[in-house]
């Protein structure tokens, strides 16, 4: 009997051991992937002594919560904020709206040479902007767009991913819903915007997202574009920081790090808040 | 109204009648079109002409057509040629590693943290978010962190006898290195999330069956797993091949293509040429040669893969 019951529960225990090994390795793993952000929180909050030592300081006993203030006095950083914000919006109004016309018209609609179109908007996926960014940036500077919101936002104001991702969620939709609403006397902008965009709610939100984090993140194109400090979006802008301190530039670590502290609580803030929306969007790319 | 063309049933010539046609719905998709039309058709084109003038950055006189010329600069000069190859060498390098760190760490993760309860959701989570964060960000945290002096990577290796500060970012070889260190951390968590989705959606009967017919772990990795996760490995593949090729802004924050050109990638190489150089048309043949790049190893790699790629019925 007791034999038995051993044999019964052995299995079971190599389970449990397993998992606490898998345990203990998964929390390495974390503590190395979170270290990075970790220390940039660190530091920021260190004395200029701390960030020169020899000696190692995991945690400033005193934060040093003064340093956050560093950014806004060297350089403008609340306009790289306000500009940064500003053309993320732009972006993400203009995406979102255009993509959701464009997939309804590419999923619903009835027209000849939808194929065709279709086929020119995966196509442009196929072309990044690090191979177009010679003849829009002489475009750009000939129509006096440079330095401007505008010159910005244009090369990103429309997205095929957006297109494409939409349009997928929009092709799972039932057309009697489009049908029923079209009896009761709803046009067709009402039955996309109070049909399909509620139906497909979740793609929506995920696309939002992921045209936000594009804006906010985006770096190569505003360098090309930006060459004036007040129009500077927060990426390059906090760049500026690197060099601000002379020509001794690893001596105010502490105050460049409050400064990229601040420029990424928005996608920290929004990461919380929709984290399961954008883990469940990227799956959601990957199976189409 | 155009003609539909007769379409051929069963063998019997049939004309299919044109369905309702809604100018409304094609005037609903002309905005998008017209625009990606502009901001992405309309340059290649342009750069194709660019590449057979004379432009200059700085030019006051209109360009001139050069014909042939920068195109055997780009194939025949003996500066192009060095700079080519080396960003090619560099890109490539780069791309091959972290293709292997994002897919192969990332595949290792999945199956670690395929196990569906709070704690791990959570720490799941944790390693995901660094791709939201701005790279130049980022990149920042790096240099600091890899710092000769102060950096707390060098510290820590004092813990274990490394005294000898390594110059991470100045180093030939270490440059890439750390680069490598920056963006693998970044995407590692994308490759595990998506990696972990398939994971979920092969069924449970396979390993089952198999164990029942004596299976091991490692067989039922080799010989379930990995082909119905090809799929998905073809995707991952394809997206961060063309991530890695288009590689910019790491490079730019970390080492700005130095030392020595050893990190100086291809999309550093065409910038340089048309910004610091201010040679729009050599810029504009180098670009082209990078598009012609992408878009054939990525046409090629479908062709191939596809045949050997295994879908789940």
């Amino acid at each position: 009997m007791t034999n038995n019951m051993t044999a019964v529960r052995s299995p079971h225990r190599r389970i449990k051991s397993g998992l606490i090994v898998r345990y203990i390795l998964a929390v390495i793993i974390t503590i190395i992937m979170v270290f990075p952000l970790f220390w940039m929180l660190s530091t920021s909050l260190k004395t200029e002594q701390q960030v020169m030592s020899s000696r190692l300081v995991f945690w400033p006993t005193a934060p040093q919560w003064v340093n956050f203030s560093y950014p806004f006095q060297k350089v403008p950083f609340l306009r790289y904020m306000l500009n940064t914000a500003l053309i993320t919006i732009m972006q993400m109004t203009s995406e979102l709206l255009l993509g959701i016309l464009a997939a309804y018209g590419f999923s619903k609609g009835k027209f000849h040479g939808k194929h065709f179109l279709f086929i020119v908007v995966l196509g442009a996926m196929m072309i990044p902007i690090q191979v177009t960014f010679i003849p829009l940036y002489i475009v750009i500077a000939r129509i006096g767009w440079m330095n401007t919101y505008l010159g910005v936002w244009i090369a990103g104001c429309v997205s095929s991913y957006t297109i494409f991702l939409l349009r997928q969620s929009f092709m799972t939709v039932d057309d009697s819903y489009i049908e029923a609403a079209r009896v009761d006397g709803m046009g067709k902008l009402g039955s996309i915007f109070r049909i399909m965009v509620p139906m497909c709610k979740p793609t929506v939100i995920t696309v939002a997202l992921t045209t936000f984090m594009g804006g906010w993140n985006n770096y190569f194109w505003p360098k090309i574009i930006i060459k004036v400090q007040d129009m500077y979006v927060l990426t390059v802008g906090v760049q500026r920081l690197k060099t601000s301190y002379g020509n001794d530039a690893t001596a105010n670590y502490h105050q460049i790090m409050a400064g990229v502290l601040l420029s990424v609580i928005p996608v920290f803030i929004v990461f919380a808040i929709f984290q399961r929306h954008m883990l469940s969007g990227f799956t959601k790319a990957a199976m189409k | 109204m155009k003609k539909t063309k007769p379409m051929v049933i069963n063998g019997r010539q049939v004309n299919i009648r044109p369905e309702k046609y809604f100018w409304s719905d094609f005037f609903l998709v002309l905005p998008a079109v017209l625009l990606l039309l502009l901001v992405t058709y309309y340059p290649v084109a342009e750069l194709i002409r660019i590449s057979f003038t004379d432009w200059r950055l700085t030019m006051t006189t209109a360009p001139e057509y050069v014909g042939w010329k920068n195109w055997t600069w780009l194939f025949t000069a003996k500066t192009s040629l060095r700079y080519l190859t080396n960003s090619l060498q560099v890109t490539l390098i780069y791309t091959v590693c972290n293709i292997t760190i994002d897919l192969g760490i990332g595949l290792l993760l999945a199956h670690l943290f395929n196990h569906l309860t709070k704690p791990f959701a959570f720490m799941r989570a944790m390693i995901f978010m660094p791709r939201y964060i701005a790279m130049s960000s980022c990149g920042i945290i790096f240099l600091w962190m890899l710092n000769t002096d102060y950096g707390v990577i060098n510290k820590m290796l004092e813990w274990v006898g490394v005294t000898n500060h390594i110059n991470w970012l100045g180093d030939d070889n270490l440059a890439m290195v750390s680069i490598l260190m920056l963006t693998g951390w970044h995407g590692v968590g994308y490759c595990m999330m998506i990696y972990l989705s398939a994971l979920l959606g092969i069924s449970s009967d396979y390993y089952e069956a198999s164990s029942l017919d004596g299976a091991t772990g490692l067989q039922q990795f080799r010989y379930i797993t990995l082909p119905l996760l090809s799929p998905t490995t073809l995707f991952l593949f394809i997206t961060t091949f063309i991530s890695s090729m288009k590689v910019y802004q790491s490079v730019d924050v970390m080492t700005s293509g130095g030392p020595r050109n050893k990190t100086a990638v291809m999309v550093y190489y065409i910038y340089d040429l048309a910004f610091n150089d201010n040679r729009i048309d050599r810029s504009a043949v180098t670009a082209l040669l990078f598009f012609a790049i992408l878009l054939i190893v990525t046409a090629s790699t479908m062709r191939v893969t596809n045949k050997n790629v295994h879908y789940e019925a």
